[in-house]
């Protein structure tokens, strides 16, 4: 996938260079048209996202480094090709970045990923850090950091100051989003500069409850069946849980 | 069932073949069974395969030949298929054969004529019980090299069932049929024209004791159906219709004839094979160890995933040696994954507007097309599924055995499994079709494949290839040639072909005797089929 690839949809005047989309094909288009739809099921839901989370991924991994490699191969001759470095690690911020560990373990086989619960406190309105857990050695790591809608971008750049925090260098977090508005990105991409978004898609921006238009709805609660419209015939017992 | 042993006949059972026309979405051809002991089944409809279906089509992907078709007429038990099995017993290793009958064909009855019928009052020697369009046109199809799909009869409820039978890839095709010389059409299409002759007094014991013995009739009920219907049928039609025959063969004691008829066939399909053998797309003839301008890939019109770190990489795992079978599968599931992910942008979409949960209209796009399948090529072919799989989860996918000759390198054709949609020919011609092999070197696999598409009515464009690798010096400009419209997605690009000997066998000169050349492409990925499953 190219890294340059614009966005056709919304092309705002100014995308921040450490911005990267996925080349915006009509095949792309048709997966977001089915993931927006509020009639898709939830299976397809799930379906169709991950074939956008998976491409997203593998976008992101371009990101990281490689050294060449000289391999023999089984007919005898030889290849130069290229061997992967650098530790990578998964963060995902709860509960929506959850939703797509599936698709990154899909692309990199067992791959250590941390948590962190971000919540907006109520007594300030600002993003507070509640919970957190990281692979001991994170600060060695290159972090590919989950969330699939970045709005206003409040809880993408707590978690990375939390990251940061932790010894994680700003130019080794990847950011991988599914949908993100064109003021959360201004916003995030302004404060970490070096810090490099995989977006798949960039909306038209955001409404007055600071929901991206025209988005998706909630992504966590769709992928988890979290609020009763989206209820199917039947309630996973981990969600009747959740839901208590 | 790859063994190629060349008097080895496999016998396809018609019950499953049609038990399966009809039904199940992914609905699967029966397994060829092999059958060591020659005995051929008596069934009407057979397909008999012995060693695999070599190319059919020449070097610019046409057509080379039609297939051979023989009639068998005469009278009820007078031994049509007595000499019908006997022909195919002697031709011994012609690649298929189907045997067609036209009892398939009766017409379609009203409820009326189903009462009657269970009474025994209907007339089933008459030409006019029989549906000759549709058996010509059936006949005319296969001939042509084209599927069909022809109708099922049953005796038990006297009724044309709703379900069809599909056959396809017959070298040879014989009708039989009391009435098989008596319509003008099915004449036609005839190449030989064989007419067995026999006493009426014999035919008729013959009838009595089948009938007692196999339907359990009396005696009084065929001696009345065979005056009222039998009889003047086989004076008015099937008797006069010899007249059109090349050959008369008499009923029994007929080995000469059998003899005269088998060296007749073997010498057109030997003339016929000798005019077109230098046309033929075999790979050894259209490559040379000595290539040395491959062309460039701009010219091949390959579509190429973009050539990111990543892929590098996963070409790097997938290409080493020593890479472990675990890495193996898991590195290929990705790379398919990428390359089907990357072929769906092959595929036309159309503006659709949708709402959101914010309750805001979107307008997005959709798939433009209204039925989709992948079709991999065995073995190789289904180490992408997994990966297509993952981007395409609900569509029916199909597969082609497809292995090349020990001796002389040919592809052969062993198994058709092909989703329904593309057995009927009116959705095949707006089906979009994704081929899945892991790599075009010779190209002589997926130049069958697609021509197997082609004769079924799928639109050249409207096929997407699907492949890991593709060896710019091999095949694959043949293919480009023969079928300009075809695309073909792949992740890289290699240089060159080499000769070299199967995995297995070091030894130069292979002192065992056993092993083959065959074409390797440098640097390649060896063989990905043994990789991915043994």
């Amino acid at each position: 996938m190219s890294p340059q690839a614009p966005s056709t949809q919304t092309s705002p005047s100014t995308v921040p260079p450490s911005v990267f989309t996925l080349p915006q094909t009509a095949q792309l288009e048709a997966l977001y048209t089915i993931i927006r739809d509020k009639d898709t099921s939830r299976g397809d839901f799930l379906f169709y996202s991950d074939r956008i989370i998976r491409l997203l991924v593998e976008e992101g991994l371009n990101h990281l480094p490689v050294l060449p490699k000289t391999v023999e191969t089984p007919t005898g001759a030889t290849y130069e090709g290229v061997g992967f470095e650098g530790k990578i690690c998964g963060v995902s911020i709860l509960r929506a970045g959850e939703a797509m560990e599936a698709g990154l373990r899909e692309v990199c086989r067992s791959v250590r990923i941390g948590k962190i619960l971000i919540q907006r406190d109520e007594e300030t309105a600002q993003p507070k850090l509640f919970y957190s857990k990281f692979p001991q050695d994170i600060a060695s790591r290159y972090v590919l950091l989950l969330d699939p809608m970045l709005a206003t971008g409040g809880s993408a750049m707590k978690a990375v100051e939390v990251l940061m925090d932790h010894g994680v260098p700003e130019e080794r977090i990847i950011f991988i989003n599914l949908i993100a508005s064109p003021e959360g990105l201004r916003t995030f991409c302004g404060k970490y500069p070096a810090l490099r978004v995989i977006t798949g898609w960039i909306d038209q921006g955001l409404n007055e409850k600071a929901y991206i238009i025209p988005g998706l709805g909630d992504f966590g609660e769709r992928r988890h069946v979290l609020s009763i419209a989206h209820f199917g015939s039947y309630l996973p017992f981990s969600m009747v849980r959740y839901c208590a | 069932m790859l063994n190629s042993c060349d008097d080895r006949e496999s016998v396809m059972d018609d019950d499953l073949l049609s038990t399966q026309a009809g039904t199940s979405q992914t609905a699967a051809s029966p397994q060829l069974r092999p059958n060591n002991d020659l005995s051929i089944q008596p069934k009407k409809n057979t397909i008999l395969v012995s060693h695999g279906r070599p190319p059919w089509y020449s070097e610019d992907g046409t057509r080379i030949s039609d297939a051979f078709v023989v009639a068998v007429a005469g009278g009820s038990a007078s031994g049509k298929t007595h000499v019908a099995r006997q022909i195919v017993r002697s031709l011994g290793s012609i690649p298929t054969v189907i045997i067609l009958s036209q009892d398939s064909f009766y017409r379609r009855k009203s409820p009326e004529e189903v009462e009657l019928a269970h009474k025994n009052l209907v007339d089933f020697d008459h030409p006019d019980a029989i549906d000759m369009p549709l058996f010509a046109s059936c006949l005319a199809d296969l001939k042509a090299g084209k599927q069909t799909n022809i109708p099922v009869y049953s005796f038990a409820e006297h009724q044309r069932l709703d379900e069809t039978k599909y056959l396809y890839g017959a070298s040879v095709i014989i009708t039989e049929g009391i009435l098989a010389l008596h319509d003008p059409a099915l004449r036609q299409l005839y190449d030989l024209k064989v007419f067995v002759q026999c006493d009426s007094d014999l035919m008729l014991a013959r009838r009595i004791q089948r009938d007692t013995k196999e339907r359990g009739r009396s005696v009084d009920g065929i001696l009345d159906q065979y005056l009222r219907y039998v009889k003047p049928a086989y004076d008015n039609f099937v008797r006069p219709s010899a007249s059109h025959a090349d050959i008369i063969v008499p009923g029994s004691n007929n080995h000469v004839a059998i003899d005269l008829i088998c060296t007749h066939i073997r010498r057109q399909l030997a003339e016929r094979s000798n005019r077109f053998r230098q046309k033929m797309a075999i790979p050894h003839q259209y490559l040379s160890p000595g290539d040395v301008t491959p062309p460039d890939v701009e010219n091949l019109d390959l579509i190429v995933l973009p050539q990111s770190r990543q892929l590098k990489g996963i070409f790097t795992i997938l290409r080493s040696k020593s890479s472990s079978r675990q890495d193996f599968i898991f590195f290929m599931d990705r790379l398919s994954t990428l390359l089907t992910e990357y072929a769906l942008q092959q595929l036309p979409h159309r503006p659709k507007t949708v709402m959101t949960l914010t309750e805001v209209e979107s307008h997005g796009q959709e798939l433009d097309a209204e039925y989709v399948c992948g079709i991999s090529i065995l073995r190789s072919g289904g180490a992408l599924e997994r990966g297509f799989r993952r981007v395409m989860n609900n569509i029916p996918v199909g597969s082609l055995l497809v292995q090349s000759d020990g001796k002389t390198g040919e592809p052969l054709l062993f198994q058709v499994m092909l989703p329904v949609g593309i057995r009927e020919r009116h959705t095949a011609e707006k089906a979009w079709v994704f081929l899945l092999d892991a790599q075009i070197g010779t190209g002589a696999a997926a130049f069958m494949a697609i021509r197997v598409l082609l004769d079924h009515g799928v639109r050249q464009d409207h096929i997407v290839f699907i492949t890991c690798l593709v060896a710019r010096s091999g095949g694959v400009s043949v293919l480009r040639r023969a079928f300009p419209a075809v695309r073909i997605v792949c992740g890289e690009v290699d240089d060159h072909m080499r000769e070299g000997w199967l995995e297995g066998f070091k030894a130069e000169g292979n002192p065992e005797g056993d092993g083959r050349m065959v074409w390797v492409m440098q640097p390649g990925m060896g063989q990905i089929g043994d990789r991915y499953y043994l």
